[in-house]
């Protein structure tokens, strides 16, 4: 576990760092209605990282999460409309969550009973889900119940409470990967689902089940998205490459069976940060994504750092070899 | 044939009438095992002769074409790994089932059942308890994939039992292990016999198994050849029996020796993670036999040779130093790699049968870069005919021709070549039917006799004693024997293979009490 800690300190350490240096320019930055903001702000790239960190975990991608979270917007802009008030708003939320759950299902029949490829199966979603938002709304229409949007942005002072809760969940989720019998088992397969099966572990249970823990996630992100933007747009969702951005700056590993929920959280926190700071600059946020895309590459020499040195070292042994058959290492 | 009787009452694993073929392959014909609680059943026979997949099939990994098993009278009904642990399956495969990147005590906690878990927290204790029950010193929280495969082994089947299994079957289970390690591994499995365990031990070691088994089940070509006590057969009826399959290929001439060949490729001290060290002169125009039970280096050894898999230790060929730091030094020294692994390294499978024997030799055939159609053609139509490769036309993909075929279209690439001086090939004729096989054999000879040299890496003793001017004979990754020209017969190279002979480094478990 040690080297796990490397991924969230890495982060802190730049949120704070960036923080502090829009603060030095900026001294509105840290003010309590801007931190409120960019906590709001944070909350739909901060949730679907976290289910796809879940995604990848189990050894799979999920780029369907951002057309599942317009999706949600959209069927929100329908189930929950401004004349609808007190539990009549329930299974209007419910239906929501059901789409995600839905969506999940079906990403994980087509990754483990079709035996497609993830990133494949959840390409041809994401453009059933998009083509499916177009339909129902050609344009942005349809404004979003203001009571839910009270609620989901309530907040002690300046802290949003679904920040707060998202971070206990964030720890209680790492809590239970690391803790518990049944996150080793999810580690397990996706590091190596032949030695799962053979240890007798129900493995197409436990990756659809990363699969649509993964969705709900993203239906969830997308009630905080429609929180944000109070009406059905079917073009807004572009968090796909982001969350898993994040999931993989947060620790997470491509191959599957490593990453960490907090790491994932921070990491996603840390790239809404960017998005909100440059505008501060006057820089255009293309800026944002250029950074977004070297972070990723710095991170992931960084964290592989102990591999990499262990290979070069390899790679000067093998070139000492090849140089002449006498000067052998015998070692044993 | 003797009895494998019928179903008996105290039968603890019971194996009726399975049978399964892959693909075109029978791998299993109407086998019956009936293991007996407190009974040790060796089961033995030659590579590929169907023991791995009856035991795929008994632990509920692999789902039987026909045949039911039986644990303690109840019934597997579906193939499942979790549901015949439930019914009291305990196996420890050959290639394992530890996750690398976790630790020992970590894998461990997976594998004990629920009802004798320890808490989250006690993991790393109840580990080192556990560990110790078994006598084996290894760190609960180093990662499994830092062990040594000795190390691997022992925890694999220390996995198994702790599922306290009813049956416990052992796939190989010693391949990796030395002298002292197989004493102290034959220790655990009489103790759990003694405790009313029925013990499945696979292996194609007949001196250690025979040493602690009581009843001798043999497969041949995925038929069982009967059921025997252990104390009754000698190893030689057994090897009989596991052998004697016709011979239904004629093998190319072979050309007269003479009593010294020109060394052609020499390998010295060579050692990978699974093999070595080895020492190995191959003379020009010789053909040299690789045999052994498979997952005892031989593979790993050929791949060395071919700069595939990372290896330390010196190799030259014609006099010059091979470097092995990727496939592309070897190539440049004349040294091929034939892969067994036909569609996945060897074949393009979409290209046409044309661009995959040309891909080598494209250079040559091109003009100022610009490869013409009707020199690549004009280029190989020779060859097609001298390896007689069936196909409707050269434009066809590769991978719609039969597998013998496909064979002879990698064989082609040496051929063009023309620089070629060592051709490593591993299972040339796996997948290929009899008539291509003689195609086959004739090319390898035809290109042994240009001079070039040939290591043949197979797991039929049957090929290699038609075809090879000797063999070497690997186990646990290092050459225990040598059969020269004289003496090669299948025979001979069965009895190599399980250690019948005295040659065998690490055989009898049983020798030391």
């Amino acid at each position: 576990m040690k080297r796990g800690l490397l991924p969230p300190a890495l982060m802190i350490l730049l949120i704070v760092g960036l923080g502090a240096y829009a603060e030095a320019s900026h001294p509105t930055f840290l003010g309590r209605s801007n931190l409120n903001a960019l906590l709001l702000e944070a909350m739909p790239l901060v949730l679907v990282s976290l289910g796809q960190a879940t995604a990848l975990l189990v050894g799979g991608f999920d780029v369907s999460v951002a057309a599942l979270m317009t999706m949600c917007v959209v069927t929100a802009s329908f189930t929950l409309t401004p004349t609808m008030s007190g539990l009549a708003l329930l299974p209007g939320a419910l239906a929501v969550l059901g789409v995600g759950f839905a969506t999940g299902l079906f990403n994980a029949v087509l990754i483990r009973l079709l035996r497609l490829p993830s990133i494949i199966a959840t390409l041809g979603t994401l453009s059933i889900l998009e083509g499916a938002s177009l339909l129902l709304r050609s344009y942005p229409a349809g404004p979003i119940n203001g009571d839910v949007v009270n609620t989901l942005n309530e907040g002690v002072s300046f802290i949003p409470l679904a920040f707060i809760a998202v971070v206990v969940l964030a720890i209680a989720a790492d809590a239970w990967l690391y803790r518990t019998r049944s996150g080793l088992a999810l580690r397990a397969v996706g590091l190596d689902e032949t030695s799962s099966r053979r240890l007798g572990m129900a493995t197409t249970r436990i990756v659809i089940a990363g699969f649509v823990v993964c969705s709900l996630m993203a239906a969830v992100a997308g009630f905080y998205l429609a929180a944000e933007v109070q009406i059905g747009s079917p073009i807004i969702g572009n968090e796909a490459l982001e969350s898993i951005a994040a999931a993989v700056l947060g620790g997470a590993s491509l191959a599957g069976g490593k990453g960490s929920y907090v790491g994932t959280l921070l990491a996603a926190f840390f790239l809404t940060e960017i998005n909100n700071v440059l505008p501060l600059f006057q820089q255009p946020t293309e800026y944002a994504d250029m950074a977004i895309g070297v972070l990723i590459l710095l991170a992931l020499v960084l964290y592989q750092a102990p591999e990499l040195v262990e290979r070069l070292r390899g790679a000067w042994k093998r070139l000492d070899r090849t140089a002449g058959p006498d000067t052998e290492p015998s070692a044993a | 044939m003797s009895n494998p009787g019928p179903v008996s009452p105290t039968a603890e694993l019971s194996l009726r009438g399975v049978s399964k073929a892959f693909g075109a392959v029978q791998a299993l014909r109407d086998v019956s095992v009936d293991c007996h609680a407190g009974e040790i059943h060796a089961l033995v026979g030659e590579n590929g002769s169907g023991k791995s997949t009856l035991l795929g099939i008994a632990s509920g990994f692999v789902h039987p074409d026909e045949g039911t098993i039986e644990v303690g009278g109840r019934r597997l009904t579906r193939a499942s790994p979790a549901r015949a642990r439930r019914l009291g399956i305990g196996i420890a495969y050959q290639d394992y089932s530890h996750v690398l990147d976790l630790s020992v005590a970590e894998n461990l906690f997976l594998a004990v059942p629920p009802e004798e878990r320890p808490s989250y927290g006690e993991m790393h204790d109840w580990a080192g308890a556990t560990l110790e029950r078994f006598e084996l010193e290894i760190p609960v929280t180093a990662p499994t994939g830092s062990l040594s495969l000795a190390q691997r082994q022992l925890v694999e089947v220390a996995k198994a039992l702790l599922t306290r299994p009813k049956a416990l079957l052992l796939d190989e289970p010693t391949t990796a292990l030395g002298p002292e390690e197989v004493e102290h591994f034959h220790a655990l499995v009489l103790d759990q016999a003694k405790t009313g365990v029925a013990v499945v031990y696979v292996s194609h070691r007949l001196p250690e198994v025979l040493a602690v088994a009581d009843r001798v089940t043999v497969l041949r070509d995925g038929v069982g050849q009967g059921t025997h006590d252990a104390a009754s057969v000698s190893e030689k009826d057994l090897i009989a029996l596991m052998i004697g399959r016709p011979l239904e290929v004629a093998f190319p001439e072979r050309p007269g020796r003479d009593a010294d060949v020109e060394p052609l490729l020499t390998v010295q001290g060579l050692r990978g993670e699974r093999f070595g060290p080895v020492d190995l002169v191959v003379g020009k125009g010789e053909i040299v036999g690789i045999a052994g039970a498979e997952g005892n280096g031989q593979v790993q050894f050929l791949r060395a040779l071919a700069g595939v898999e990372h290896a330390v230790g010196s190799v030259s060929c014609d006099g010059d130093a091979v470097n092995r730091s990727s496939p592309v030094g070897p190539l440049r020294a004349g040294v091929v790699l034939l892969s067994g692994d036909r569609r996945g390294e060897a074949l393009f499978p979409v290209l046409s049968v044309r661009a995959n024997a040309t891909i080598q030799v494209l250079r040559r055939i091109a003009r100022y870069g610009v490869v013409g159609r009707r020199r690549e053609r004009s280029s190989i139509d020779d060859l097609v005919r001298q390896l007689s490769v069936r196909m409707g036309s050269a434009e066809q993909p590769v991978q719609s021709l039969s597998g013998g075929n496909q064979q002879k279209v990698s064989l082609m690439r040496p051929f063009l070549r023309g620089d070629v001086k060592v051709i490593l090939a591993e299972e040339p004729t796996q997948g290929v039917d009899v008539g291509a096989r003689f195609d086959i054999y004739g090319a390898l000879r035809a290109k042994a006799d240009e001079g070039v040299a040939a290591i043949v890496k197979s797991s039929d003793p049957l090929e290699l004693a038609g075809l090879c001017d000797r063999v070497i004979v690997m186990s646990r990754g290092r050459i225990v024997e040598e059969i020269p020209h004289e003496e090669l017969g299948e025979r001979r190279i069965v009895e190599a293979i399980v250690g019948s002979r005295g040659a065998v480094a690490a055989g009898d478990g049983g020798g030391r009490r």
